[in-house]
């Protein structure tokens, strides 16, 4: 099948990748397409700024000058960054454990299979004892009851990524550092760590993009404060009807910032999203 | 960079299925050292909810009432809710059509794009971008992409001799809305992932059957879909899992409307949960939604078990 690239076939192939392209990127054209328009311009079929219409900056402008919607986008920040580096952290030492050891009482396999299952556990099942502990807590409208979630819903993430990467290392380097006089501890981060670090920053952007975009714990347990991005722009239609400059600002700020993270972290996606078992 | 045998790579399946490679690793006790932080962290964070949600599900909670130990009166009630039947229903409406859509279209390209072309790596990243759009955001976006007066896909399908379909404000077309952004948004995920294992598969095998005078769809059912079927059975299973969670995109697109023609599962839970306070029922709802995604996962995963086994 494959070598065998007639003309007909691969005008067929070019058509159909077209076709994909403008199937995928529409979407988001047409939320950047709206956010420099006019609202006057907003139904007038027109593509191409500055050829067909005059593109503005207002809509950016004026968005981004509420201060609710400066605080949602630090919000979201906040959350994702620390909730992502938690993970990591945990996440990191966990996958090594199970890389470089052999536990007795229970098997690796199944210590993989325990960490990776609460990605089939459905969110909504733990929202109410969520909702009752962060009020025992007083952390209800708080960041870091989202910090602790998104760091438990993402740890399979670097659980699965990293410890693929541990194995495929050679056990030697750590080995002849361990007879050079370093502990366990000192040859995981001074040897194994460096020589994982680019599967490390990509698990780490996966695990922010998951968490920026994360909806449910976010609508539970905010309603003010800590608001971010997702919570923030969901229902603004309600009190301001359809506006499509104003949908697509606020659409570009929240899509942004984990697209262009999933671009930087391209090639460990496969293998965090199919849980390790294919590589991309 | 996708020439290394993709299939049994290490991962759960290997690691279930052969014990991993075992070999190299010590039984030195410091290793718990490594291991407790997480394993503590997801016990409070996951195990404990759980418990508690299934305590509470024996539990009725009412204004001005005391808490009441209520047995397995939340769960019979389950049986009589017509409310959550249609809840039911149409999440299942929407996790058959979804994922039936995203795998056949999915897999479908991905032969289709097995192929040298160039630019390959430039469409891979493209098509990565759906899947971290955040669902709120389609969600809220649909609203403008499915205006019903002069909407961008109302627009086009004028001028194929379509006329005004009322998205988003009738019960036949909500629900198809809020799927096309699903399989808009799943569909490029099928196809990398099948594309990436496609890539894997061994050349050799293939010029073999050339030289045996295979025709192509020969190959396609003797070579290509037995070597593909346990990763097509895998994306199965995570695209089932997470199409049952479905929340985000009925809940900022339609809110579950008009009526309840688009009000999955989760989000009914969530409204007995935090808009009714009904805290002991929306547990045990929570619960046979876990039970019936315990149920594929384990109807699915022995049955993947067994083909990695047999294959790797």
């Amino acid at each position: 099948m494959r070598n065998r690239s007639r003309p007909v076939v691969m005008v067929f192939v070019w058509g159909l990748i077209l076709i994909m392209l403008i199937w995928v990127l529409f979407p988001f054209y047409w939320a950047f397409l709206n956010s420099i328009k006019k609202p006057a311009e907003t139904f007038q079929a027109t593509w191409v700024p500055w050829l067909q219409f005059q593109p503005t900056l207002e809509h950016w402008a004026s968005e981004l000058s509420i201060r609710e919607t400066r605080n949602a986008l630090r919000n979201s920040t906040i959350i994702s960054v620390s909730a992502a580096t938690v993970a990591l952290v945990l996440g990191t030492l966990a996958a090594y454990a199970l890389a470089r050891f052999r536990f007795q009482r229970i098997s690796n396999g199944s210590l993989t299979t325990w960490f990776l299952s609460q990605r089939v556990l459905p969110p909504v099942v733990v929202v109410i004892p969520f909702f009752l502990l962060m009020r025992q807590l007083k952390l209800l409208d708080s960041v870091w009851a989202l910090v602790l979630l998104n760091a438990t819903f993402t740890l399979p993430f670097p659980v699965i990524i990293l410890s693929q990467m541990f194995r495929e290392l050679p056990v030697e380097l750590e080995e002849a550092a361990m007879v050079d006089g370093a502990s366990r501890l000192q040859s995981f981060l001074r040897v194994a760590l460096p020589l994982v670090l680019p599967g490390l920053v990509a698990t780490w952007i996966i695990c922010m993009a998951f968490s920026w975009n994360e909806f449910l714990f976010a609508l539970s347990l905010t309603s003010n404060r800590a608001l971010p991005m997702p919570v923030y722009i969901a229902g603004a239609e309600h009190t301001r009807g359809v506006q499509f400059w104003f949908v697509g600002v606020r659409v570009m700020l929240t899509m942004l910032p984990p697209t262009i993270l999933a671009l930087l972290a391209q090639r460990y996606i496969i293998r965090g999203l199919t849980l390790g078992a294919v590589k991309g | 960079m996708a020439q290394e045998p993709v299939i049994p790579s290490g991962g759960v399946l290997n690691d279930v299925a052969q014990g991993g490679n075992v070999a190299r690793r010590t039984k030195d006790p410091t290793g718990m050292f490594f291991l407790l932080p997480a394993a503590v962290w997801v016990l409070l964070f996951t195990i404990f909810p759980l418990l508690y949600a299934l305590y509470t599900s024996f539990w009725s909670f009412r204004f001005g009432q005391r808490n009441q130990f209520v047995g397995l009166d939340n769960f019979v009630r389950l049986f009589t809710d017509a409310n959550l039947h249609s809840a039911l229903r149409v999440t299942l409406t929407f996790v058959i059509v979804t994922v039936v859509v995203e795998m056949l279209v999915g897999f479908g390209l991905a032969l289709l794009l097995n192929q040298e072309i160039r630019g390959k790596s430039v469409l891979r990243a493209i098509m990565v971008l759906p899947l971290f759009a955040t669902p709120v955001g389609m969600g809220f976006l649909g609203i403008t992409l499915f205006y019903e007066i002069n909407g961008p896909i109302n627009v086009f399908l004028r001028t194929l001799g379509i006329e005004g379909i009322p998205w988003l404000s009738t019960p036949q077309w909500a629900p198809v809305a809020v799927m096309l952004i699903d399989i808009w948004q799943w569909t490029p995920f099928v196809f990398l992932v099948s594309l990436a294992a496609l890539q894997g598969l061994p050349v050799d095998l293939y010029e073999a059957a050339e030289v045996d005078g295979a025709s192509g769809w020969d190959s396609f059912r003797n070579i290509t879909l037995p070597l593909m079927t346990p990763t097509l059975w895998l994306i199965l299973l995570l695209r089932l899992v997470e199409a049952f969670k479905v929340f985000d995109i009925p809940a900022s697109m339609t809110l579950g409307g008009p009526g309840r023609a688009t009000e999955v599962y989760s989000l009914f839970t969530y409204r007995t949960a935090l808009r009714f306070f009904d805290h002991g029922y929306a547990a045990a709802q929570g619960i046979l939604l876990l039970f019936i995604v315990m149920l594929i996962v384990t109807l699915l995963f022995g049955r993947i078990r067994e083909l990695y086994e047999v294959g790797g």
